[in-house]
């Protein structure tokens, strides 16, 4: 993972988080926002893949002061390629029976009380998908037709992010 | 009334599982299980691919242990091109191997199985999470854990390429030899791992054993079942996670089989049921004989336990130690309480450690003689590794271009299916009275298989969200008769 080393003095760069994995079906979707992101945000933010899970995410989000994040979901309460945008505040703690199913905020409380650093400004994009379970069976319909809107909203995040950045730090 | 009881977490996180306990009509429990969902077409997907890819594309099936796939898919690379690696190709394996046994069976004792144990089962729900293990032993340990998954983790991004998609492996060796400087810092990691280990069991005695409520829980028949176990061991019988025979003992612990990982096809065989996708392996020398243990049942289990239960030692003194004291304090070996694995992975952690540095003081290790070139057509080709959570086999045949026409993977979570359904089955018997359940009761029911720290073989990931569990009882009509949401 790459992380920023901005020779200029400065807020760190944004992280853009695609969770996934890019073999099953529509579980690729955030990996696959982050690959159509990467040379875009080349300099502007961070873009990392992951399949990682849990508490393994936790080195992934130490450090970083935003983040987005964009993963599938599967609630069955949405039509498939619904996208649902929260903030930390709004994503539900994890209670579930194994601490595998560790969510962000439980990720977020743990990093906090060990003192190491986790986005304090996270949005999260999390789209409703059919099939995450299929190998080699790419997006669904809904999902793909989802695609371009996510990495719109994940772009924009970012850049919304870089024009606060440069009212706050740019000198008169 | 007839009824059953239904966990289902509703969100997919790293997979789901659901619990279904069915009640009778006395009110107590018929039977029950864990159904398991799992990624489907691999098989299909794998057809047509380049062997030599296999290794990466098999890491990428799961987030959790992608170090264990990537190794079975190189050995069995190995073995499809005839080939066989150089000694230092073979210990860079190993020693990147065992770090990432280090690291992932630190993560299960503090992160996931710690909430059970260092907790407490009984404990309010609000503080069975990793804050409440850290609240129990110390903020300055809860650092140290993620302190040295990092250092170790570092180690194995610098040797293999990536922690998460290594890409190291090939037929015949690995893509690069390690340098002395990454030697060095081997060696540092290891000596950091080894007090970490020893450490966590310091942990384990103050916490577990001087507590005779938990000593009681882990030794109770709800969670005890006399079964064969399984694991890959060096030429003196002790555990080895890279490589290896296959030793399988009796319910009275002794020796059974003892074969090499390709002719496992030749002693193991896969039970169907139709209410569930997971295929149960078992010994096809014992025979199926239904879930139940015992010495007429070929029911076996995998994962750290069965594996220190196969063995007659460990490979290095400090575990050696370790291993010697579980057995002594649970009655000798083998040691059929579940619920021990716990302590069992600990004893694997120091000894991946101390392998580690004994790998990392090796002079071999830094020479550049990392390959050796495939030359014969490739045919069929079997890997086997120990992963965390017990022992996992890739199995690849190719026509004469080395193109995939099939593709087979058995993986832990499979070995121990039928273990963890007498497991389900007897904890929700002796724990579950009536339909009126609680929380706790639940709980303890879940431990019964998350000892095993099955891998619902999905390799989905850590969905930002609420899980909540639903626990639906239903008549025999199929009628729901209670909803009791947990979130």
């Amino acid at each position: 993972m790459q992380r920023s080393d901005s020779p200029v003095e400065g807020p760190v760069r944004p992280l853009v988080l695609g969770l996934g994995n890019e073999l099953a079906g529509d579980d690729a979707v955030g990996v696959l926002v982050a690959r159509a992101l990467r040379e875009e945000l080349d300099g502007v933010a961070d873009v990392v893949e992951s399949a990682a899970s849990g508490l393994a995410l936790i080195e992934v989000f130490a450090g970083y002061e935003r983040a987005v994040v964009v993963d599938s979901i599967v609630t069955g309460r949405n039509p498939p390629g619904t996208i649902t945008e929260m903030g930390l505040e709004d994503v539900g703690r994890v209670v579930a029976p194994s601490l595998h199913h560790a969510g962000l905020p439980e990720l977020a409380a743990v990093a906090a009380r060990l003192g190491l650093g986790f986005p304090s400004r996270t949005r999260v994009l999390a789209v409703e998908v059919v099939d995450p379970y299929t190998f080699g069976a790419g997006l669904s319909a809904p999902v793909a037709d989802a695609l371009d809107e996510l990495v719109r909203r994940a772009r924009d995040q970012v850049r919304r992010w870089e024009t606060e950045a440069a009212c706050t730090t740019t000198p008169p | 009334m007839s009824s059953e009881i239904l966990i289902d977490p509703i969100t997919r996180l790293e997979g789901h599982g659901r619990i279904h306990i069915f009640m009778n009509d006395e009110g107590s429990v018929d039977h029950a299980y864990l159904q398991i969902p799992e990624l489907r077409g691999f098989e299909k997907f794998a057809q047509g691919r380049r062997a030599e890819d296999m290794p990466q594309i098999t890491s990428r099936i799961c987030g959790v242990c992608p170090m264990a796939h990537h190794m079975a898919g190189t050995k069995a690379l190995d073995d499809l091109y005839h080939v066989d690696p150089p000694p230092a190709a073979k210990k860079v394996r190993e020693i990147v191997y065992d770090t990432f046994m280090v690291e992932d069976h630190a993560l299960h004792f503090f992160f996931l199985g710690g909430p059970d144990f260092v907790v407490g089962p009984t404990a309010p729900k609000a503080e069975r999470n990793i804050l409440g293990v850290i609240g129990k032993v110390g903020l300055e340990i809860g650092k140290e854990v993620i302190g040295v998954r990092k250092e170790l983790r570092d180690l194995m991004t610098e040797a293999a390429g990536k922690a998460i998609h290594p890409v190291f492996g090939l037929p015949g060796g690995i893509s690069k030899p390690i340098s002395p400087e990454l030697r060095d810092r081997f060696v540092a990691g290891a000596a950091h791992a080894v007090e970490f280990g020893k450490f966590s069991l310091q942990v384990f005695r103050d916490v577990v054993l001087s507590n005779a409520e938990y000593v009681d829980l882990v030794t109770s028949e709800a969670y005890t079942h006399r079964t064969y176990y399984m694991g890959l061991m060096d030429e003196r019988n002790r555990p080895n996670f890279y490589d290896g025979r296959l030793r399988v003992v009796d319910p009275q612990g002794q020796e059974f089989l003892s074969f090499d990982p390709k002719e496992y096809l030749d002693h193991v065989a896969e039970h169907v049921e139709p209410w569930s996708y997971i295929k149960f392996a078992y010994l096809k020398d014992v025979g199926w004989n239904g879930f139940t243990d015992g010495p007429d049942s070929g029911v076996f289990a995998v994962a750290p336990l069965a594996r220190l239960n196969a063995a007659d030692a460990m490979s290095t003194p400090i575990a050696q130690e370790a291993y010697e004291e579980l057995f002594s304090t649970l009655g000798g070996r083998p040691v059929h309480y579940t619920l021990a694995t716990h302590w069992a992975r600990l004893v694997e952690l120091v000894n991946a450690a101390e392998r580690m540095g004994e790998l990392a003081a090796d002079p071999e290790i830094v020479s550049p003689e990392v390959r050796t070139i495939p030359t014969e057509t490739p045919t069929e080709g079997i890997g086997v590794v120990e992963a965390p959570r017990g022992t996992l086999i890739h199995h690849y045949e190719t026509d004469e271009r080395g193109l995939i026409t099939r593709a087979n993977l058995i993986v832990a979570t499979q070995n121990n299916a039928a273990r963890i359904a007498l497991s389900v089955d007897k904890a929700a018997k002796a724990l579950v009275h009536g339909p009126d359940v609680d929380e706790g009761l639940l709980n303890e029911v879940e431990m019964a298989f998350r000892a095993y720290d099955p891998c619902f073989g999905c390799a989905t990931h850590s969905l930002p969200g609420e899980m909540p569990l639903i626990v639906e009882i239903r008549d025999l009509r199929g009628e729901l008769v209670r909803e009791i949401r947990r979130d």
